[in-house]
C-alpha cells in the first residue's frame, strides 16, 4: 500500500509538469473533438499526431495520445446521443438509448449522464490500474491463443444478443463482418486474399470506412426518406442537468458498468467497443424492465459510457505489462513508444517507473480536465440540435468524405464508404443490423490469428478450445448466453407459424 | 419500415416472411461469392491452417445459417421488405463520388463548396438561398479546421491557380 501511494507521487510529480498538464489538455481537447467529429476517429487521430509527437519527449507524447483515446470517449457520446452517428466506434449502443431520449427531448440529462458516468469511471480506474496493474499480469499471462479465440466468441454472442430483432440475423452479421474482414493480405504468408489484384483492396478495408458507410450514410439516407422536420428538430430540452431520479436510476448502472468496463478492458481482444457493447447487454438482462431498452432509458447511457471509458484506461494494462497491444489504438501506441525507443513490455514497470506511473496520473488528470470542458460545454453541444436536419446533412456527408479522405488520402475508401451506405440501406430494408457486423469486422483478424496459433500449439487438435479450463468455461458462457437468448424466439417463432394458419 | 405482410406472399410465391427470403438470399449469394473469390487459396496443410481456410469456414458457416433461415422465411410469417426510395440514396451517392472525384484536382476550398451544394439536393425541403450561405461558411469552417487547425494534406486550391 506505502508502495502504491509512493509510486502514485511519484506519477503525479510527473504529470503536474507544466508542459504534461498542457499536452494532456492538448490531447483531451482533441480527443473530444474527435470524438464528436463523425469520420475523424481516434485512430486516425492518433495515426495522423504520431509523426508530430516524434519532436516531444516520450512521457508527454505518450500522455497527449493517451488523451485523445479517452477524451474521445466522451465527445464519442455527445453525437451518438444529439445526431445518432457514432463519433466513435464505442459509442454505437449509446445511440439506441441516447439518440432515443434526445427525440423525447432529454439531451441534455443523456448528455450530463454520460459525462458523469465517464469521469466516475475514468477515476475507478485509473485507480484499477494503479492498484492492479501487477498483480493482473498473472492473470492476464493464463490467457494463450484458445482463451483469447474463446474470450472473442463470448464477445461476438454479446454483441449478437444485444442486438435488436432477430438473433439468428444479428449472427448472420457478425458472420458478414467475419467474412468481410478476410479481405486484404494474409499476414502469415502476404498472400493477396479476394482482393482482385486491386491494389487498393491490398491492406482490406478498413473499419473506419465501413462504419462510416453503415453508420454515417446509412442514416443520412434514411432520415432524408422521412419528412425530416420530424427529426431532432422537434426535440425540446428541459433542464440540461440530470434530475435527481435520473441519478438515482444511473448509479447502479455507473457501478457495473465501470466494473466490467474495467475487467473487460484488461483482457487482452476486449477492449472499450466490446465494454460499451457488454455493459448495455448486462443492464439488459439484469433490468426488471427490460423492454424499457432502445426507447430512451438513462440506464442505457450510463453503463455503456462508463464502460467505455473504464476500458480505454483499463486497456493500457495489457500494453505496459505485457506488451501486447488489445485493440487498434494501443497497437499504435505500441508504435509511438517504438518512435521513442521504449520497448513495451513488463520492463517498463520496473525500468521506467515515471513512465508509467506519470500515464496513470495523467488520466485521472485528464479526466478531471474532461468533465470540466465537457459539462458547461455541453450547451453547445445541444444546440446542435437547433440546426435544420436540411442544414445539418450536407455538413455531415462532407465531414465523413475530408474525415476518410485524409485517414489514407484515398478516394477509393472515400467510394467504398458510399457503397457501405447504399449497403447499410438495404440491410435497413431487410432489418439487418450494422452494429454486430462491425465487431465481426473488428474481430475477424483477431479470431483467426488466435484460431490459427491455437490449433498450430495443440498440433491439429480442435478440442483444445473444450479442453482448456479458461477456454472452456468462456465458451459455456457464450452457449449458456446464447441459449437463454435464443430459447424465447424459437417459441415465439413457431407460435407465428401455427397461430397464423 | 413496412410492417404489412406482402400480400404477393400469400400467393402462388408462398413466400412468408419475404424480408428475411430476399436478405438471406443475398448472403447466400455472398457466401458462394467469397467461396469462389477465395477458391485459388491454399488451405490447411498440416497442422496449419493456410490463408484460405478461415474466409471458408466463416463463408460455409454464413452459407449454412443464411440457408437455414431462407427455408424457415418460407413457412414463418414476417413483414414485407421495405419500400426503396431513390432520390436519397441517388443524390447522396452521387455527392461522394464528386467528391471523389474532385477533391485532387480542384482542392479542398471547391470540391467543399460544390459537394456541399450536391448534397443539399437529396433533401426536398432544402431551401437554395440558405444553402448557399450554409455551404459558403461550412467550406470555411472546414479549411480552418481540416487545413489549417489539423494541418491535413490537402490541396487547398486547383493546381492550376498555384
Amino acid at each position: 500500500m506505502a508502495d502504491l501511494f509512493s509510486n502514485l507521487s511519484l506519477g503525479f510529480l510527473v504529470a503536474a509538469s507544466l508542459q504534461n498538464l498542457l499536452l494532456c489538455l492538448i490531447g483531451v481537447i482533441v480527443g473530444t473533438l474527435v470524438g464528436v467529429l463523425p469520420g475523424v476517429g481516434s485512430v486516425a487521430t492518433i495515426a495522423m499526431l504520431l509523426p508530430i509527437t516524434f519532436g516531444l519527449p516520450p512521457i508527454g507524447a505518450l500522455i497527449m495520445l493517451a488523451g485523445i483515446y479517452y477524451g474521445a470517449q466522451y465527445g464519442g457520446s455527445t453525437t451518438s446521443i444529439l445526431v445518432n452517428i457514432p463519433g466513435e466506434a464505442t459509442s454505437v449502443v449509446t445511440t439506441l438509448d441516447g439518440h432515443q431520449m434526445a427525440q423525447q427531448g432529454r439531451a441534455g440529462p443523456a448528455l450530463a449522464i454520460a459525462a458523469i458516468g465517464s469521469f466516475f469511471a475514468g477515476c475507478v480506474a485509473t485507480l484499477l490500474v494503479a492498484a492492479l496493474g501487477a498483480p493482473l499480469t498473472s492473470i492476464a499471462l493464463l490467457f494463450r491463443p484458445p482463451e483469447y479465440f474463446s474470450l472473442m466468441v463470448v464477445g461476438l454472442i454479446f454483441a449478437v444478443v444485444l442486438a435488436k430483432g432477430s438473433i439468428p440475423k444479428a449472427i448472420l452479421m457478425v458472420l458478414v463482418g467475419l467474412l468481410m474482414s478476410q479481405i486484404g493480405q494474409d499476414l502469415e504468408t502476404g498472400v493477396g486474399r479476394m482482393t482482385f489484384n486491386i491494389p487498393d483492396l491490398a491492406d482490406g478495408i478498413h473499419l473506419s470506412v465501413v462504419a462510416m458507410g453503415l453508420f454515417g450514410f446509412t442514416e443520412i439516407i434514411r432520415n432524408l426518406e422521412n419528412n425530416t422536420s420530424r427529426d431532432i428538430l422537434k426535440t425540446k430540452i428541459d433542464g440540461l442537468m440530470p434530475k435527481r431520479a435520473d441519478l438515482v436510476a444511473s448509479a447502479p448502472a455507473i457501478g457495473r458498468g465501470t466494473i466490467l468496463g474495467s475487467i473487460l478492458g484488461i483482457l487482452p481482444g476486449g477492449g472499450a467497443i466490446i465494454a460499451s457493447f457488454a455493459a448495455y447487454g448486462l443492464e439488459k438482462k439484469i433490468s426488471k424492465h427490460p423492454e424499457d431498452f432502445g426507447r430512451g432509458t438513462i440506464v442505457g447511457v450510463a453503463a455503456p459510457e462508463s464502460a467505455n471509458n473504464a476500458a480505454a484506461q483499463t486497456s493500457f494494462i495489457p500494453l505496459l505489462t505485457l506488451g501486447i497491444p488489445p485493440n487498434a489504438v494501443m497497437a499504435l501506441m505500441v508504435g509511438a513508444m517504438t518512435l521513442h525507443g521504449i520497448v513495451p513490455g513488463p520492463q517498463i514497470i520496473t525500468k521506467q517507473p515515471e513512465l508509467f506511473w506519470g500515464m496513470i496520473a495523467s488520466m485521472w488528470i485528464g479526466n478531471l480536465m474532461l468533465i470540466i470542458i465537457n459539462l458547461p460545454m455541453i450547451g453547445i453541444w445541444v444546440r446542435l440540435l437547433r440546426i435544420p436536419y436540411r442544414s445539418l446533412f450536407p455538413c455531415i456527408i462532407l465531414f465523413c468524405c475530408i474525415g476518410i479522405y485524409s485517414v489514407n488520402n484515398s478516394t477509393f475508401d472515400v467510394v467504398m464508404a458510399g457503397v457501405f451506405g447504399l449497403v447499410g440501406y438495404w440491410m435497413a430494408k431487410h432489418d439487418f443490423e450494422p452494429a454486430p457486423l462491425v465487431l465481426g469486422w473488428v474481430l475477424g483478424p483477431l479470431m483467426e490469428e488466435n484460431l490459427r496459433r491455437a490449433i498450430l500449439i495443440s498440433h491439429g487438435d480442435y478440442t483444445v478450445f473444450f479442453r482448456q479450463p479458461i477456454s472452456a468455461a468462456l465458451l459455456a458462457i457464450a452457449a449458456g448466453i446464447l441459449i437463454v437468448a435464443v430459447l424465447p424466439t424459437i417459441k415465439r417463432k413457431r407460435e407465428t407459424v401455427f397461430v397464423d394458419d | 419500415m413496412t410492417d404489412g405482410v406482402d400480400p404477393k406472399a400469400h400467393g402462388g410465391l408462398r413466400i412468408r416472411n419475404p424480408q428475411d427470403f430476399w436478405g438471406c438470399l443475398a448472403l447466400i449469394g455472398l457466401a458462394l461469392f467469397s467461396l469462389w473469390a477465395g477458391s485459388d487459396l491454399p488451405g490447411i496443410q498440416g497442422f496449419s491452417f493456410g490463408p484460405g481456410t478461415a474466409p471458408r469456414v466463416f463463408a460455409v458457416c454464413l452459407l449454412v445459417l443464411a440457408g437455414g433461415v431462407l427455408l424457415w422465411s418460407i413457412i414463418a410469417a414476417g413483414p414485407a421488405v421495405g419500400r426503396f426510395h431513390a432520390r436519397g440514396p441517388i443524390v447522396v451517392m452521387a455527392s461522394i463520388l464528386a467528391f471523389a472525384a474532385m477533391i485532387r484536382p480542384l482542392g479542398l476550398f471547391i470540391t467543399t463548396f460544390a459537394c456541399f451544394m450536391i448534397a443539399a439536393a437529396a433533401s426536398k425541403e432544402t431551401r437554395w438561398l440558405e444553402t448557399t450561405l450554409t455551404a459558403f461558411f461550412f467550406t470555411i469552417g472546414a479549411v480552418l479546421l481540416f487545413f489549417y487547425g489539423l494541418s491535413l494534406q490537402f490541396q487547398l486550391w486547383p493546381a492550376f491557380m498555384q
